[in-house]
């Protein structure tokens, strides 16, 4: 976010209070992400942007890659999130290790591989789907043709994702006929709704990238006639948002735990603003992504990135 | 009596064809045929679409003997072609809008649309023949010119769906949070408002340093000086509406702007919101 943008917030507050533009919470304080340095069956070290951090393995804590694993199947180097269990900053709850997501709109395909336009702001991501994980893909990916949604988690393998979980049932229609979204009667600044994750760092160089714990979201609806710009994706999100610029805060409650943060709009959404789906946690019956929160927010809201969602409220003002 | 209502068809027509025209041009969803399209020649449809309309709509006005039977005779083939297209649509996709008017034919292809894409047809070849041009008979009307019009516009109100679509749109227009609006309207908004006049000695430029959208506000930056102290002079102008609502802050400018999550200093050494802007919220 450039320092312009960031001042956005400063001069809404000044206008429109300080609900309106509520003060970022800082960075997680149980979530950490690095490169692994070390695992045995009771430490694990990271190389983190601040140094070595070691953390206590126990008998709970749950690691993945891929899927359920174990400590030996990490690699030093690998990209690592950890998330610690409550008011601890050295047990580890939660490990996950070479993390990716790919969400976007299919352009091309050969064979198993696929390349994906994950939005108009960033690079096009190329997909492997492994045979082991192309029944359980085709089951919610049906079209894995140009012009059809994909949505899947996966592990990186250099600069490919191989994608192993669908992350949602694809529509059965292109995006670019999605249908249109109902009349909204009542505008609001509150809205219900799936949240999903990105990882602005692509899992690259974790140990040093500050992009890897970026904290705040993805919004699919940047308006417009700011800073979503001319070359523009998006479309008109499923959810009835209310239209936001870069550098805005939202306040973002996670509707399963109740845990909620004051979170920065640091990217434009574009992807998401595609899907009009439902996460099935929380038994919610809200349609649409409200937001896409970085891989960090994400963990630290409670999220388990292997389910790629869960139900939240958002409040921009 | 006949002749009169074969005189009024021309202007009518023409009428229909030029908002048709228009209604296909400013709305990009895709509705009626284009919809059947690929989606990378939709819009090139839609556009050449309303650009035979709209030429169809001036011959029909200013042409007059051969030339203009001979643009009567293509509206008539023009609508026929769309009333065949107008049944394939029904059969292929009954949820299908026409779109014979844009965005605002989204109810489906009902017997309405098909009558009136019929009563166009029967219109425009029982107009061929006539020796005026359109602007021609409305030149000279008589009473009866005006039943006639009256009548047959009444007629068409009763086949057309797309009203109860505008009902709909004026009883419940697009809330301001979520309606896309550009950032110029606002900003000649900001700048017949009486905050503008208030703060524009302050200015340095009249541009803007930066603009940004939050919800039913647009807001816009502007660099200034007050005193001899560099300020930021900030406007909030409400979107839609006539005279919108206009709040205005003038802050002391940063050299370095605070960071997220650190940013709770309070911008003020001038006050927040201006005291003394007038913020002119009446509309």
């Amino acid at each position: 976010m450039t320092a312009e943008t960031q001042d956005r917030r400063r001069l809404t507050a000044a206008l429109l209070g300080p609900d309106a533009a509520p003060v970022p919470d800082g960075p997680p304080a149980n979530v950490f992400r690095g490169a692994l340095v070390d695992v045995g069956p009771h430490l694990l070290t990271l190389a983190t942007p601040d140094g070595e951090r070691r953390f206590v393995l126990t008998e709970e804590t749950a690691f993945w890659r891929g899927g359920g694993s174990a400590f030996h199947e990490l690699r030093p180097g690998e990209d690592v999130i950890v998330r610690c269990a409550l008011g601890s900053h050295w047990v580890a709850e939660r490990v996950w290790a070479g993390l990716a997501r790919v969400t976007g709109v299919i352009t091309a395909v050969d064979g198993d591989a696929l390349e994906v336009a994950t939005g108009h702001d960033r690079a096009p991501a190329a997909v492997v789907i492994p045979y082991r994980a192309s029944g359980r893909m085709q089951v919610r990916h049906p079209r894995l043709e140009p012009g059809y949604l994909f949505d899947a988690i996966g592990v990186w393998d250099g600069d490919t994702v191989r994608a192993l979980l669908p992350a949602t049932s694809q529509p059965p229609y292109p995006a670019a006929e999605a249908p249109r979204r109902p009349a909204v009667r009542r505008g609001s600044m509150r809205v219900s709704g799936m949240v999903s994750w990105y990882d602005p760092a692509l899992g690259r160089a974790t140990g040093g990238n500050p992009l890897a714990m970026r904290t705040g979201l993805a919004y699919p609806a940047l308006d417009r006639g700011a800073d979503c710009g001319p070359g523009c994706d998006r479309a008109t999100a499923c959810a009835p948002l209310p239209l936001l610029s870069l550098g805005a805060t939202v306040r973002l409650t996670n509707d399963c735990t109740g845990g909620a943060a004051a979170l920065p709009v640091v990217a434009c959404g574009a992807a998401a603003s595609h899907f009009c789906d439902r996460c099935v946690a929380c038994d919610s019956q809200e349609r649409g992504r409200v937001a896409q929160l970085t891989l960090a927010s994400f963990v630290a809201l409670g999220g388990q990135p292997e389910a790629g969602c869960f139900n939240a409220t958002l409040t921009a003002g | 009596m006949i002749e009169t209502i074969r005189e009024i068809q021309a202007p009518l027509l023409a009428a229909v064809l030029l908002l048709g025209a228009l209604a296909k041009a400013v709305d990009r969803t895709a509705q009626g045929p284009a919809a059947l399209l690929p989606a990378r020649v939709r819009r090139p449809f839609s556009l050449a679409h309303a650009g035979v309309e709209a030429a169809l709509a001036v011959a029909l006005l200013v042409l007059a003997g051969p030339f203009n039977d001979l643009a009567r005779g293509a509206t008539a083939v023009l609508f026929a072609v769309g009333l065949a297209t107008l049944y394939q649509l029904r059969k292929r996709d009954p949820e299908m809008g026409c779109g014979c008017f844009g965005g605002l034919s989204t109810e489906p292809v009902g017997w309405r649309s098909m009558t009136r894409c019929g009563l166009f047809t029967a219109a425009a070849a029982g107009a061929v023949g006539l020796p005026g041009s359109g602007l021609a008979a409305l030149s000279d009307p008589t009473p009866w010119h005006g039943v006639a019009l009256l009548a047959e516009a009444a007629v068409i109100a009763v086949l057309s769906p797309e009203l109860g679509e505008i009902a709909t749109r004026l009883r419940h227009p697009v809330p301001c949070e979520l309606r896309e609006a550009p950032p110029r309207r606002s900003l000649r908004r900001l700048r017949l408002s009486p905050s503008w006049s208030a703060h524009r000695p302050l200015l340095a430029s009249t541009e803007p340093v930066d603009m940004w959208r939050h919800g039913c506000w647009w807001f816009a930056r502007f660099a200034g000086e007050r005193e001899g102290r560099a300020v930021d002079v900030v406007f909030a102008v409400e979107v839609g509406g006539l005279r919108p609502a206009v709040r205005a802050a003038v802050t002391d400018a940063y050299e370095d702007a605070p960071r997220a999550g650190s940013e709770d200093a309070p911008p003020v050494g001038t006050g927040a919101a201006c005291p003394n802007a007038p913020s002119d919220a009446s509309r």
